[in-house]
């Protein structure tokens, strides 16, 4: 048999990294290719389409709530302006939301998650207020303090942010618990390493592809959220988002009309949202470290 | 006394379709097994000797396929048999007996359910009577009171109990072959012991042939007629025990045999006082523990009350400049605990621990940070007690980076000079740990353990988690370092053929108190107390060899 090798190649062939590995099954399949096409397509459209595309003003020259046709791809709204252009701009808006607030919350999900584990002094009191905050009504409270603090970017960022870290610091949490618990970890503790030292050096490159993967989700949770607090009018009213589209729809009552005007942005969010699940799923599955064995 | 075959394996050969192509798991292995006969197939971890049972069992996973040979069970050929056809044949003539007791009962579903459920599927009973079989199974397998056991959960047994439930399971419906999956290498030598001499009662008084997978070549001689010692996936020498043990014919069985703790270390039983007299006696004391005390609260599974566990009771020893300590004792006598004391990873209750004149059981901060440098540990797992995600010249280089040594020049030149003195190719430091194997990974721990060039080296079981020729290797590196150095070492292991080789100096625990302490030699030729004397008696092997 020619492609049988001995066990002896085999421990060879293993020589490639874990990273590689990883990747390689990744993009095995259309899934991974498709996927990741998704994304990156969306944030091109988000940094360059602007340098194109003109800002949809106040009041657009085209004929109102025209269907979409060769010159106006996605159609016009109430006001004549094209969908497409305000499409355009709401994914720069949209992407910087989700972004940023998806960051926050990582890096707060990450730091509180790695100490509470390596604590239990810093565990006692996170224990219970990300208990109380993940058993809280999540949108109403959004509301209420979005509405409180005035609508803008950055309120928009902090609160979504701030709502979501909880998920990941339990998640992080309960991987980093396994870690700690690892004599590699005691050991370092053994040869004098401080506690900032092992649960940035030992315990945060573990948790790190868990991280990673949960970041995507918050980050497509939080492209449904900026669209959802948009969508209520608690977005920037200044600049244009995918949810404020669709606020803009509902408030001018056209939605049943201009079926054009919901249709698009919410492609863009479902498509968005899809793939990064899709590819935080799947590197998950890709990724597969073990410690013992082959 | 001819007996006829039970079960004869010709030719198999087994694949794994894995990401990378096809592997050869086991290739043309052929052996036959003779009602009432006991077969040991030994091997290092990967040699293909689980594989060879799972293909016999039809337990292969869903990648791994016999790809030719046959499995004759009483003249019937197993291979490529349906699932359906080979539930039956399962359990019921072919027993098994798997490796962890830790692991392969289930939590929730009682002693008598497990038990019962083997003779049911069976139809070796029915509901009405299921109980009273399993009574006298569980008698059978050596579990008084049976009774009571029936309604009792693992997690209310002990490893050895749990490891007799396991066996009374793979004979509840006498099979004609038992397979034993190395039954007892979970457990302590002195249970060990017991389940093996009760396993062999059994076999012997029902006549049913065994076929035992260890990886210990001094239990594979005492306990079995015939050997097959495998490498990757072959078969490499078989035959009578003895004659495998005395005149190993293939280099690779000589060098198991003479590698093989149990066997080896009866070779130092001459050399070691000898080292003791060459040496000058010298009496720096590099570490002294003076009364020290760990106790822990724990609840008591029966009766659910607090009460305090004595972990460590009243421990006194010393370690000579140069010269390694050996603690002994089973699971739970409290010996890694005394080294996560003296390390510092636990705060003892009360004691001293001095340590180049200062006492390790108080200091904290700076101080303790200054004298962890001079003290490094060496772990037993080294899988897991490496970071995975640092590469290897990370991992050499830590210490020396906590501790402010060095610039990048100077660390990776240390790095690479560590690498060269555990004999390991310094080509290795880009490199991550998930490439090396278990005997490498345990060169790099102790490489990193002599970055900061203690003067001691904390020990806990660095062998156990390797296969024998590795582990003589490890040894044969730790006592050259000892010499090179001028080392210290606080060696803890269970296994005492293995503290043979390497201490000086014993000192036997049980319960958390110190049992016996003794000169190595003169604990090995003359031990006082009946524990020691009844440790000693239960190391594999050693029958065979006195003989």
């Amino acid at each position: 048999m020619t492609n049988t090798m001995s066990l002896r190649t085999m421990a060879k062939m293993k020589s490639v990294s874990p990273s590689a590995r990883t990747w390689r099954r990744f993009f095995k399949g259309p899934i991974g290719w498709v996927s990741v096409a998704t994304v990156v397509g969306i944030v091109l459209l988000g940094v360059f389409g602007p340098l194109f595309v003109t800002y949809p003003g106040s009041y657009g020259s085209a004929p109102p709530l025209a269907p979409p046709s060769v010159e106006y791809w996605f159609g016009t709204d109430s006001l004549g302006r094209s969908v497409f252009d305000q499409v355009v701009w709401g994914t720069r808006t949209s992407l910087i939301v989700v972004l940023a607030a998806g960051t926050v919350a990582t890096l707060l999900g990450a730091v509180i998650g790695i100490a509470s584990a390596y604590s239990r002094h810093i565990d006692a009191f996170f224990a219970v207020i990300i208990d109380v905050m993940l058993a809280l009504p999540v949108l109403p409270l959004m509301i209420v303090v979005t509405a409180l603090l005035g609508s803008s970017l950055t309120t928009m960022v902090l609160v979504l942010g701030f709502f979501s870290w909880p998920e990941i610091a339990r998640i992080i949490r309960s991987n980093a618990l396994t870690i700690v618990h690892q004599p590699y970890v005691e050991g370092a503790r053994a040869i004098g390493a401080s506690p900032v030292r092992i649960m940035w050096k030992e315990v945060l490159p573990m948790v790190s592809p868990l991280l990673i993967v949960n970041a995507l989700l918050t980050g497509s949770r939080a492209v449904i959220g900026e669209a959802g607090l948009s969508f209520l009018g608690l977005g920037d009213p200044n600049t244009w988002s995918w949810g404020k589209i669709l606020y803009e729809a509902q408030r001018d009552a056209v939605m049943v009309v201009a079926w054009w005007q919901t249709l698009f942005p919410s492609l863009l969010i479902l498509l968005l949202v899809l793939s990064a699940t899709t590819i935080g799923v799947r590197y998950n599955d890709s990724r597969m470290q073990k410690f013992t064995g082959v | 006394m001819d007996q006829p075959t039970v079960l004869d394996v010709r030719n198999l050969s087994v694949d794994f379709e894995t990401e990378i192509g096809i592997v050869n798991a086991v290739s043309d292995v052929s052996f036959s097994l003779k009602k009432g006969e006991t077969l040991a197939i030994v091997g290092e971890s990967g040699s293909g000797k689980t594989t060879t049972i799972n293909a016999v069992l039809g337990l292969l996973t869903g990648n791994g396929r016999v790809t030719s040979g046959n499995i004759l069970f009483q003249g019937k050929n197993l291979a490529g048999l349906p699932e359906k056809e080979y539930r039956k044949i399962r359990g019921a003539h072919l027993g098994l007996v798997p490796q962890d007791p830790m692991s392969n009962l289930n939590p929730v579903l009682t002693i008598g359910d497990q038990v019962g459920e083997a003779l049911l599927v069976h139809d070796r009973a029915t509901k009405a009577n299921v109980a009273d079989k399993v009574v006298s199974i569980l008698e059978m397998a050596g579990l008084g009171s049976s009774s009571t056991r029936l309604k009792q959960y693992p997690h209310q047994f002990s490893g050895g109990m749990r490891q007799r439930v396991l066996i009374g399971i793979g004979l509840a419906c006498n099979p004609e072959v038992l397979i034993a999956d190395e039954p007892t290498s979970a457990l302590d030598v002195t249970v060990q012991k017991q389940i093996l001499d009760h396993l062999a009662t059994l076999t012997t008084e029902r006549g049913t042939a065994m076929i035992l997978i260890t990886h210990d070549l001094g239990l594979a001689a005492e306990r079995s007629e015939k050997i097959i010692v495998m490498r990757n996936g072959r078969i490499v020498e078989q035959g009578q025990s003895a004659e495998i043990l005395n005149n190993p014919q293939h280099e690779y069985t000589k060098r198991l045999v003479s590698a093989a703790p149990s066997i080896a270390s009866t070779r130092y039983d001459t050399r070691s006082p000898q080292v003791g007299k060459a040496r000058p006696t010298e009496h720096t004391k590099i570490l002294t523990v003076e009364r020290l005390e760990k106790t822990y609260q724990v609840r008591d599974s029966n009766t659910r009350r607090k009460r305090r566990f004595h972990a460590v009771n009243d421990v006194s020893f010393e370690i000579e400049q140069g010269k390694t300590l050996a603690i002994v004792g089973e699971s739970g006598s409290g010996k890694s605990t005394i080294a996560r004391l003296i390390l510092r990873l636990e705060e003892p209750d009360s004691g001293t621990i001095s340590f180049r004149g200062r006492n390790m059981a108080t200091i904290r901060g700076r101080e303790l940070k200054e004298l962890r440098s001079h003290m490094q540990p060496v772990f037993q797992d080294p899988y897991s007690s490496l970071n995975p995600m640092a590469s290897i010249g990370e991992l050499i280089e830590e210490p020396l980076k906590v501790h402010g040594i060095g610039n990048k020049q100077t660390r990776k030149r240390t790095a690479v000079d560590l690498l060269g003195q555990v004999s390991l190719d310094e080509s290795l430091y880009d490199r991550f740990i998930s490439e090396l194997s278990g005997g490498q990974r345990q060169r790099i721990a102790i490489a990193r353990g002599l970055a900061l060039e203690p003067e001691l080296m904390i020990c806990d079981e660095p062998v156990s988690a390797l296969d024998v020729i590795v582990q003589a290797q490890i040894l044969e590196l730790l006592k050259r370092l000892q010499s090179e150095r001028k080392l210290s070492y606080l060696f803890i292991s269970h296994d005492l053929a293995v503290v043979r080789m390497v201490a000086h100096e014993v000192l036997v625990m049980q319960q958390g108190t110190v049992i016996e302490r003794a000169h190595a030699a003169q604990l090995f030729e003359n031990p006082q107390e009946e524990y020691t004397k009844k440790l000693l008696a239960s190391i594999p092997g050693r029958e065979i060899l006195a003989g």
